[in-house]
């Protein structure tokens, strides 16, 4: 993708064919060195991700109230269950509605934000500290600071008492569904949490973009502006982009904390996990059905990774090797 | 990127002490237990949620301290997390010995609490038949009752007063006044941010109930669903208190003057009584429809013995000393902070404290109006009715088209739990 | 890049527009970057602001954008609570989080190296699996692990808070992208020299990466220090809390204390805000280094 032929640390060029002086000494001892290079990491994912992994799918197909070692077998039962249940099914439902909404919004707010620190010269590192600084903030922190002054229903919270400037009555933010500004207080808590953190990946991907590209479509007659962002950063940062898409769906299907501190008792913007989370821990104590929704929300999460991968061809060139 | 080629040693120098340090630092949390101590005896362990009131958290120590035969530690778990740590935790043999809850039939049945019958049964008598009769499936008793919690509406005689509003009888009336003390600073009431703490009122002030003595679904009537539809009345309003920084539980929405009537336990009434002074009341849930009848919520919190773990005898013999013979503890935790009613009827009836005033008159209603616990109305048909709070008064869907969901739900458990 | 280039374009306007520069179009930068910046900055005020109040005029009739009197005795009050040991979780939040983020870089990073450059012929199939774990929703298979750690015996241990946390699939995959594009021939003159793979990686490609471990450092930091549930669960005893959750106990306790809630808030936010400051030069540096660019 680089036109540039130097080849410095932070623009690497990608492997070339090893030559064979190197590998050959090399290559018996591979498989050894392999595994022991990745070995302790690979045990642990085994033994803390894996086995619980295992222990979740296998749960799944028993009946398995109050206990994670049941006995009464009841084949696809719990899928069948969960599968049937309006609110598991629904949230799937709301939450693809809501990627849709928020992939695109967080992926666009830090891109521009990036931008925007990419170009400016003066006082550079406080403006990228102030947008990235949120990330340090954890969801228990945010979602107090949201619900408590910023969006509370009373009349000491910020937002009504900006909005009583204008002789607009206070609003219940989160109580009331109807209309739902419910989401505008967590997309904005959403954004504020995460937009720094990709800006961070953007700015670092805009860092590499070669001066001579913009040099080189200055000559041709690219407008600054619009048209070089359109034809030069744009494709230039699409690896990035990708990446900060796949990052982002993730996110968008285990959604949790917000959603959990905010929307207590409703039955409105429940994602996938919260429902799982009830299910299986809250209210019902049942692991069996609460493992079979999990199962089925990671194997959609696979799907749709694939499939976006597959459009965006995230990862190719590197894997073909 | 020419700073990167600089300086390798020290860099590298620096690096590998840094994972020298990891590994050391690993090595060495390995060796230290931040957990409990190893004593000699009988350990025991027992879960509290926070009580809010002051001074709550010392005296369940002080009684834990005073008992000799066991060494017991109690674990204090903030209010919302209490379930997230206990439910979890009864999974592991790093299960609490004794636990605090509410009675609920999954918990029997999937063998997770001891049968308490051989402690209880001496002094049944003396417990409010209520509190027994709310613990026991198939003739056996499973917890102890530690404190009855009435949940009742508070409201300000003065507000009141100068909005010439009478204390309300009915949900229409109730309605009626709510309008009436609105302000430009006050609203007119606060039945909690999610309505849910006011569903099981709802249901009883309509005449109907959660189940009926068979077990089967008795919330679904026509009278529910009209209060459902008075509840979403109310809501649109714009006169109930909506999204307050702090819930139904705490008072202070009702304290700071936020709310003319708020829905509360009896357990804020020292504190509401110190900032109002005589300016509070308290009345029932009012009547739904022509068949209705005054309701209040009697909650509270019981203790149980974990049946699945290691010291079972040595539990149920901590919890026989503390909430069966000790009755100056058990007199002391109900009425020394917040105020409980003590479900002990000898310890209840020579409370000073409840004699007189505004106390006395919620143990009034406590004993007038109130309905106990059900142990057969488990989490999963809480939830259903919560769900059916949500759709119908908050979201504005058919309150009968909620029900009928809930109904769904709630038959689903009724069947994995009786057959 | 700020010199104006000779404008061959079709149109002769186009070459009023420089890039970055005129007045107007500063200005314009600056004000929305200014802007953006306040937005960003409104709940870090209303921390300190809450903070540094008294109850009674957080929660007043009237909003006050700036306290009457500042309540510096606040400062030291979430030391002194007798019901939550703020200053151990306060210790035990640094000792978690330093031991995650030392113990996270080191395991991650060797498997992000064995898996980007040493040729095994079953390494692809390993990053598959490495990658499902990444689709994995954490929240909900966390009670057999639960389950799993408690049966080791871990419940109320550093090791318990810590060591089920250090196998990230998200940490190992950036490391092999990175790895991935860490240049070829650093490596093999180390390997003409006689150095193994292990020689090699310790002694030429990490000394030749400090800038990307040091923002994988930054974000794993951040995370180890702000992790909830599972502290939450394995912390049973309040000597093993860590900062979120003693934090979460103050916010639902029964009786709302706000300014207690929000200095304490303010002082677990604090130490990262330094982490960061000191870091953030490294950080965008680091991941412009990663195979997340492609």
């Amino acid at each position: 993708m680089s036109t540039t032929t130097e080849i410095d640390l932070a623009n690497p060029a990608p492997a070339k064919p090893a030559k064979a002086r190197s590998r050959r000494g090399l290559r018996a001892n591979a498989t050894l060195n392999f595994w022991l290079f990745t070995g302790p990491f690979l045990i642990g994912l085994i033994v803390f991700v894996f086995v619980p992994m295992g222990w979740s799918i296998y749960l799944s197909f028993f009946e398995a109230r109050f206990t994670v070692s049941p006995s009464s077998f009841i084949g696809f039962d719990n899928y069948k269950a969960i599968l049937d249940n309006p609110d598991f099914t629904g949230s799937l439902v709301t939450f693809t509605v809501f990627a849709a909404f928020i992939v695109p919004t967080t992926w666009a707010l830090s891109l521009g934000l990036a931008l925007l620190v990419h170009r400016i010269r003066f006082m550079k590192a406080f403006f990228r500290s102030v947008f990235f600084l949120p990330t340090a903030v954890s969801y228990v922190a945010a979602a107090l600071i949201w619900k408590m002054s910023i969006f509370n229903g009373v009349r000491f919270g910020m937002a009504n008492t900006i909005l009583s400037w204008f002789g607009v009555e206070n609003v219940a933010w989160l109580a009331n569904p109807d209309p739902p500004w419910y989401w505008l207080v967590i997309v904005t808590l959403r954004l504020w949490l995460q937009a720094g953190f990709y800006m961070i990946l953007f700015l670092a991907a805009l860092q590499n973009i070669p001066a001579e590209l913009y040099e080189a479509a200055a000559i041709d007659g690219a407008k600054p502006g619009w048209q070089t962002f359109r034809y030069i950063t744009l494709p230039q940062l699409r690896a990035t982009s990708t990446a900060v898409i796949l990052l982002l769906l993730i996110a968008a299907y285990q959604a949790f904390d917000e959603f959990w501190n905010l929307l207590s008792k409703a039955t409105w913007g429940q994602p996938p996990l919260v429902e799982l989370y009830k299910t299986a821990l809250g209210e019902n104590q049942d692991y069996g059905q609460g493992s079979a929704g999990a199962v089925i929300l990671t194997l959609l999460i696979l799907v749709i990774t694939l499939f976006q991968g597959r459009i965006m061809g995230f990862g190719r060139g590197e894997e073909s090797k | 990127m020419s700073a990167l080629s600089n300086n390798n040693w020290s860099r590298r120098s620096l690096f590998r002490a840094a994972a020298g340090m990891t590994a050391a630092g690993t090595l060495a949390a390995c060796g230290s237990n931040t957990g409990r101590g190893s004593g000699s005896g009988d350990t025991l362990v027992q879960y509290f949620h926070a009580y809010g009131e002051a001074g709550t958290e010392q005296a369940i120590k002080r009684y834990a301290k005073a008992y000799k035969d066991a060494n017991v530690t109690t674990q204090w778990i903030t209010g919302s997390n209490f379930e997230n740590k206990l439910f979890p935790a009864l999974l592991t043999k790093n299960a609490p010995d004794v636990f605090e809850f509410h009675p609920q039939l999954q918990l029997v049945t999937s063998g997770q609490v001891a049968d308490l019958s051989d402690i209880i049964n001496p002094v049944k008598d003396d417990f409010n038949p209520a509190d027994i009769a709310s613990h026991t499936v198939d003739g056996k008793i499973y917890g102890v009752r530690m404190i009855d919690d009435p949940q009742f509406f508070y409201y300000r005689p003065s507000l009141f007063e100068k909005a010439k509003v009478e204390v309300p009888q009915t949900l229409e009336e109730l309605i009626e006044a709510v309008n009436k003390l609105t302000t430009d600073k006050v609203k007119g009431a606060f039945l909690g941010n999610d309505i849910t703490p006011v569903q099981n009122p709802l249901i009883w002030s309509a005449g109907a109930d959660t189940l009926n003595a068979k077990n089967e679904i008795a919330y679904h009537t026509d009278a529910v669903a009209d209060g459902l539809g008075q509840l979403r009345k109310l809501f649109t309003s714009g006169n109930l208190l909506l999204d307050a920084p702090a819930d139904w539980w705490d008072p202070s929405a009702f304290t700071q003057g936020l709310t003319a009537i708020q829905w509360c336990g009896m357990w804020a009434m020292p504190v509401i009584q110190k900032a109002l002074g005589d300016d509070v009341g308290i009345f029932p849930f009012p009547k739904v429809g022509s068949a209705g009848k005054f309701s209040v919520t009697n909650g509270g919190w019981s203790m149980f013995v974990n049946a699945k773990g290691d010291n079972v005898d040595a539990a149920k013999e901590y919890v026989k000393w503390l909430w069966i013979d000790q009755k100056k503890y058990q007199e002391d935790w109900a009425l020394s902070y917040g105020f409980h009613i003590p479900p002990r009827t000898s310890i209840a009836q020579s409370a000073t404290k409840l004699k007189s005033g505004l106390p006395a008159e919620g143990v009034k209603l406590f004993s007038e109006y109130g309905h106990f616990d059900n142990i057969g109305w488990t989490q999963a048909m809480i939830a259903a009715i919560n769900d059916v709070i949500a759709n119908s008064v908050r979201k504005g869907g058919s309150p009968d088209a909620a029900l009928s969901a809930a109904d769904k739900k709630v038959n689903a458990e009724l069947k994995k739990l009786f057959g | 890049m700020t010199t104006t280039a000779p404008d061959l374009g079709k149109t002769p306007a186009n070459a009023k527009k420089k890039r970055g520069g005129g007045v107007i179009g500063n200005t314009g930068l600056y004000l929305a970057t200014g802007v953006a910046a306040l937005l960003f900055l409104i709940p870090f005020y209303l921390i300190v602001r809450n903070a540094l109040m008294t109850d009674p005029e957080i929660t007043g009739e009237n909003w006050k954008w700036f306290p009457t009197d500042i309540q510096w005795g606040n400062i030291t009050e979430p030391f002194k609570d007798e019901t939550v040991d703020f200053g151990r979780a306060l210790w035990n939040s640094w000792v978690v989080a330093i031991l995650h983020t030392s113990g996270i870089l080191l395991i991650c990073s060797l498997a992000g190296y064995g898996l980007a450059r040493i040729p095994y012929k079953h390494a692809n199939k390993v990053f598959y699996g490495v990658l499902v774990t990444l689709m994995i929703p954490t929240a909900v298979t966390f009670v057999p692990s639960f389950v799993l750690v408690s049966s080791l015996g871990w419940v109320d241990t550093y090791r318990g808070l810590i060591i089920p946390g250090l196998f990230s699939g998200f940490t190992c995959f950036l490391f092999r992208q990175y790895f991935l594009g860490f240049p070829k021939e650093l490596e093999e003159a180390a390997r003409v020299d006689g150095l193994s793979y292990w020689g090699a990686y310790w002694r030429v490609v990490v000394p030749n990466s400090l800038n990307f471990f040091a923002a994988m450092a930054t974000i794993t930091f951040i995370s180890g220090w702000n992790s909830f549930l599972w502290p939450l669960v394995i912390g049973q005893d309040p000597s093993a809390w860590t900062i979120q959750v003693a934090l979460s106990a103050y916010m639902t306790n029964q009786t709302v204390n706000y300014h207690l809630i929000f200095m304490s808030t303010a002082i677990s936010i604090l130490p990262l805000v330094l982490v960061f400051l000191f870091l953030q030069r490294w950080l965008v540096q680091g991941i412009a280094q990663t195979g997340i660019k492609g």
